[in-house]
């Protein structure tokens, strides 16, 4: 069938929409940083040191500083953040921004489909506007489950970034997919791989943000300055952002799990084998295998919390190898990104 | 709560280890040093049989687990960058000619098939190893707890991460009685004692991971049986024959280390036809656009012999072995009559696609049989030609006006040599060139040989398609064993082990209900609204009013149990069971 050029650059001006209003909704996140009352935005209590209670600005703990492990009690000095929406004038712009730019990349998606009369997910442009469009998608979910507004500006960066270069230097026009990706499996193969890759995203950001606050943290402690204290007062402890990281790798894995496993089953459709060491399956696997490893850094004593994150982040460099990398310099049966 | 530890936890907690933070690496090895050595110091001999569980302690650990895997993952990356034996075997050619000084070595660290290489199959065999060794005894502590009962509470229930307080009229054996009916209907396990009930939830969750790792052991037992049951062949069939699946007539035969030649199943194809739609517009021109193969088969059994439409995704199933549709090409018919007269050849001959967009071929023929003098033919078949600057191109993949152009030799074809030849490739260490002006023949054109030497016709051309054929009997234990583990990793997410703890007292207006949570694996936090919803239900159902927290404990009202952070560091699991013993 025909590709529908005028829907294919309607899609494309759609997309290019929908990254500007990511730009200014990143301004507008930035804006509340500067302009915003410094408030802790997340739903969830702080449990840290007194020392990092002064810091998100919840003091009067009742509970003393000696055991850390210590139920500590939240003396109700400061209210819960009150109600699921954003409060503030920027904060609700840039979520506003967010979510309109959200309806126009999904827009821009469907029509790039409907264009093409397939699953608009057939090469690296495709797939790349996917998973940037997921992680806003996690972004927003997460957002208003956990109250946890404060991620927005730290998502929207790798997003903005990803989409920018998506646009310009991945650009691949509209057009059918060769044969061997002619099968229902690509809807669900490749879905499972975007909706997992989104999360991955979500995840590695709030674990560098993670990081970047627990050494803040400990440098106060120690009575040292940190440069990004100010940051700092609108984030909530280094404890949450840990835990927030964790669920969604939590929700990631299985969804990874699912995609290789489904991987397995088309390949064996197509090529007569469901596990052939392809560079793609080969480096799917490895990501697979570090995550695992994440999951168990986080069961094993000594190795929780900073060693954990890094593994994480080891395993995300991992997924975007084998996004990037293994399309770019590796040929495979999987070279079809369409980059030449 | 032992049946959640891993032995190598277990060897910590039982060395007596006071703190959380001196367990890890270092203590894990000074834990096992001490097992190894008297108080004073001085070394013991362990004997063998203390080395082996020594050993083995170490293998099973996580730490194991977790360094084994990183290893896993590290070795998989050279198969991705560096061309595999099994994968492209050409490309290891290449290499070789490439790096000739380089290429040996990696060849001797079995760098070349780094997934079939011995130190490869070290990693998962003792990755492997360890998890059995993990996860069997936890296996059977899970079935032999079954029915084991929730700890003792612990005395002060405000050192638990989540703490809540209230009072109540009812007298205290009332008030445990109602908590313990709440949670019994909220189906916590329950144990009852002086003034205290403990309860206790979210077993499936041990037994969610427990599956999920038997059955990546169950996976490897599947690879296993392919790798040792199956077998890979491919088969290069030209439009109008037919071949029957026997090893003689296979052109690759990769038996499973216990396939004999007569276990397969001898079922026949012939293949009638073959269309290759190509993109005719767009950035895609010329690539393909669909494949289908007309084929008819008869099964093993000695079944009429039934049609089907092979395609690419659509494999063919017969006598439980796949038939795949994995490439195509040209093949041009000749017609060879040599010096005699004699026709010595007649018939078509596989070419191989150079481009696959073009489908411009190259191809040999051998005419061994060929007086005077045994003649070999190199030739490229070009689909659709056209004449740029007086060389012939090929314009488009499918073919609208063929041509073939060759190059005779005569002289010795060196096919008795002893040395297998490949079909695609002429030895020309025997062979001297035959002067012909180049020209490149249509169909039914004929290139008459100098010296008399006889004369070659293109007569046509057929399509071959070649054949990938799987026989893989650990493919569905593989898919199932993939889905149990998919399911019990879901389940061991979804689910957390949680206890609460209530204790109730006489106090001067009325009982005092205390009440303590505590999750175990529960790093992602969750558990803390479900335990203020229960100690408000609690509380309402007792008719109690929110307490004030006692100035030396830090209980919580019930309103704002959610505030508490749950710690669920194994330090707090000791607590619990070190007041409850
Ligand atoms: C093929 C190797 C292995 C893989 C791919 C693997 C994968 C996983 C994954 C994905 C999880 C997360 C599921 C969960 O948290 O419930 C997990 C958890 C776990 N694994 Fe493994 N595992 C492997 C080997 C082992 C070994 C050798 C051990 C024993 C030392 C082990 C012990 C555990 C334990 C105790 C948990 C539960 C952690 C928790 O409570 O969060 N695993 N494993």
């Amino acid at each position: 069938m025909q590709v529908n050029t005028g829907l294919a650059n309607f899609s494309y001006a759609m997309v290019i929409t929908a990254l500007v209003l990511y730009a200014l909704a990143m301004l507008a996140y930035a804006c509340d940083f500067a302009f915003g009352k410094a408030r802790l935005l997340a739903t969830e209590p702080a449990a840290e040191p007194a020392a990092v209670k002064e810091l998100v600005g919840v003091g009067a703990s009742a509970a003393p500083a000696a055991s850390p492990a210590a139920p500590v009690v939240n003396g109700a000095a400061e209210p819960p953040p009150a109600g699921r929406w954003p409060s503030g004038f920027w904060l609700r712009t840039a979520f506003g921004l967010t979510c309109s730019a959200l309806g126009v990349q999904l827009i821009a998606i469907l029509t790039r489909g409907l264009a093409e009369h397939r699953v608009p997910w057939g090469n690296m442009y495709e797939f790349i506007c996917a998973i940037t469009c997921m992680a806003v998608i996690v972004l927003v979910l997460i957002s208003v489950k956990f109250r946890a507004y404060y991620i927005g500006l730290f998502v929207l960066l790798p997003v903005v970034l990803g989409l920018a270069l998506d646009v310009t230097a991945v650009y691949t026009l509209a057009g059918p997919v060769a044969p061997a990706l002619q099968s229902y499996w690509i809807a669900i193969h490749v879905t499972a791989m975007i909706i997992a890759t989104g999360l991955f995203i979500v995840g590695a950001v709030v674990s560098v943000m993670y990081l970047v606050a627990d050494r803040c943290q400990r440098r106060l402690a120690a009575g040292l300055p940190s440069k990004v204290e100010g940051i700092m007062a609108h984030l909530p402890s280094a404890l949450v952002l840990d835990r927030l990281s964790y669920r969604t790798i939590l929700f990631a894995f299985p969804v990874w799990t699912f995609g290789i496993m489904a991987g397995a089953i088309w390949a064996d459709q197509a090529w007569g084998r469901y596990w052939g060491w392809d560079p793609k399956e080969t480096w799917s696997f490895i990501t697979w295998v570090v995550y695992a490893g994440f999951l168990h850094a986080r069961a094993t004593a000594g190795w929780r919390g900073r060693k954990a994150a890094w593994i994480q982040l080891a395993g995300f460099g991992c997924l975007m190898f084998n996004l990037i990398g293994v399309n770019l310099w590796i040929t495979g049966l999987h070279s079809y990104a369409g980059l030449t | 709560m032992t049946d959640l530890q891993t032995p190598a936890e277990q060897a910590e907690a039982t060395a007596a280890l006071p703190e959380t933070e001196a367990s890890g690496p270092a203590a894990t090895a000074a834990a096992a040093a001490r097992s190894a050595r008297p108080a004073g110091g001085q070394p013991v001999r362990l004997g063998l049989m203390g080395w082996l569980r020594w050993a083995w302690r170490q293998l099973t650990s996580m730490r194991t687990a977790l360094i084994l895997l990183f290893l896993l993952a590290l070795a998989s990356v050279p198969g991705s960058v560096l061309p595999q034996e099994g994968i492209d075997p050409a490309a290891v050619t290449q290499y070789y000619t490439a790096h000739p000084a380089l290429a040996p070595l990696l060849n001797r660290l079995s760098l070349f098939d780094v997934f079939a290489a011995p130190w490869f199959a070290a990693i998962y065999l003792l990755l492997f190893t360890s998890l059995a060794g993990c996860v069997l005894p936890r296996t059977f502590r899970l079935v032999g707890s079954a029915r084991q009962q929730p700890p003792r509470a612990p005395r002060n229930l405000a050192r638990l991460p989540l703490t809540a307080r209230f009072s109540t009229s009812l007298p205290p054996d009332e008030a445990l009685a109602a908590a313990g009916r709440l949670l019994a209907g909220r189906r916590f396990r329950l144990r009852t004692g002086d003034g205290w009930v403990s309860a206790e939830k979210g077993y499936l969750r041990e037994v969610g991971n427990l599956l999920f790792h038997i059955a990546l052991l169950a996976l490897l037992g599947s690879v296993a049986l392919g790798g040792l049951f199956g077998y890979k062949a491919n088969r290069l069939l030209v439009a109008g024959q037919t071949f029957v699946n026997q090893p003689t007539d296979l052109d690759v035969f990769h038996p499973g280390r216990l396939v004999g030649p007569g276990d397969l199943q001898p079922f026949a194809i012939s293949l009638r036809s073959f269309t290759a739609k190509y993109i005719t517009s767009g950035p895609e021109i010329s690539d393909p656009a669909s494949f289908s193969a007309l084929l008819r088969y008869s099964s093993a059994g000695g079944t009429p012999s039934q049609p089907y439409n092979l395609q690419v995704n659509h494999p063919l199933r017969v006598d439980g072995v796949r038939v795949y549709l994995i490439g195509h090409g040209y093949a041009p018919v000749f017609k060879v009559t040599d010096g005699k007269g004699t026709v010595v050849f007649n018939g078509p001959v596989p070419f191989i696609p150079v481009s696959t967009n073009t489908m411009l071929s190259d191809g040999v023929i051998k005419v061994p049989d060929a007086d005077p003098a045994q003649l070999g033919f190199a030739g490229v078949f070009v689909p659709t030609a056209v004449d740029i600057d007086g060389r012939v191109e090929s314009a488009w993949p499918a073919a609208l006006s063929p041509r073939v152009s060759l190059v005779p030799y005569a002289g010795n074809l060196g096919m008795n040599s002893g040395t297998p030849q490949s079909v695609y490739s002429l030895d020309t260490a025997g062979l001297h060139k035959l002067k012909v002006q180049p020209r490149a023949l249509a169909p039914g054109q004929s290139l008459q040989l100098p010296d008399g030497y006889g004369r070659i016709t293109f007569t046509g051309y057929r399509q071959w398609i070649s054949l990938a054929i799987t026989y893989d009997p650990g493919q569905v234990p593989a898919l199932l064993s993939a889905c149990t583990a998919l399911a019990g990793l879901i389940l061991s997410f979804l689910v957390r082990r949680r206890r609460l703890f209530v204790r109730a007292t006489e106090g001067p207006n009325g009982t005092i209900v205390d009440l303590g949570g505590l999750a175990r694996s529960d790093a992602a936090g969750g558990y803390e609204t479900e335990f203020a919803e229960l100690a408000s239900q609690l509380c309402a159902d007792q008719r109690g009013t929110a307490g004030e927290p006692a100035a030396d404990q830090q209980g919580v009202p019930p309103a704002a149990a959610d505030q508490a952070e749950p710690v669920s560091s194994d330090h707090d699991e000791a607590l619990v069971e070190d007041e409850a013993e």
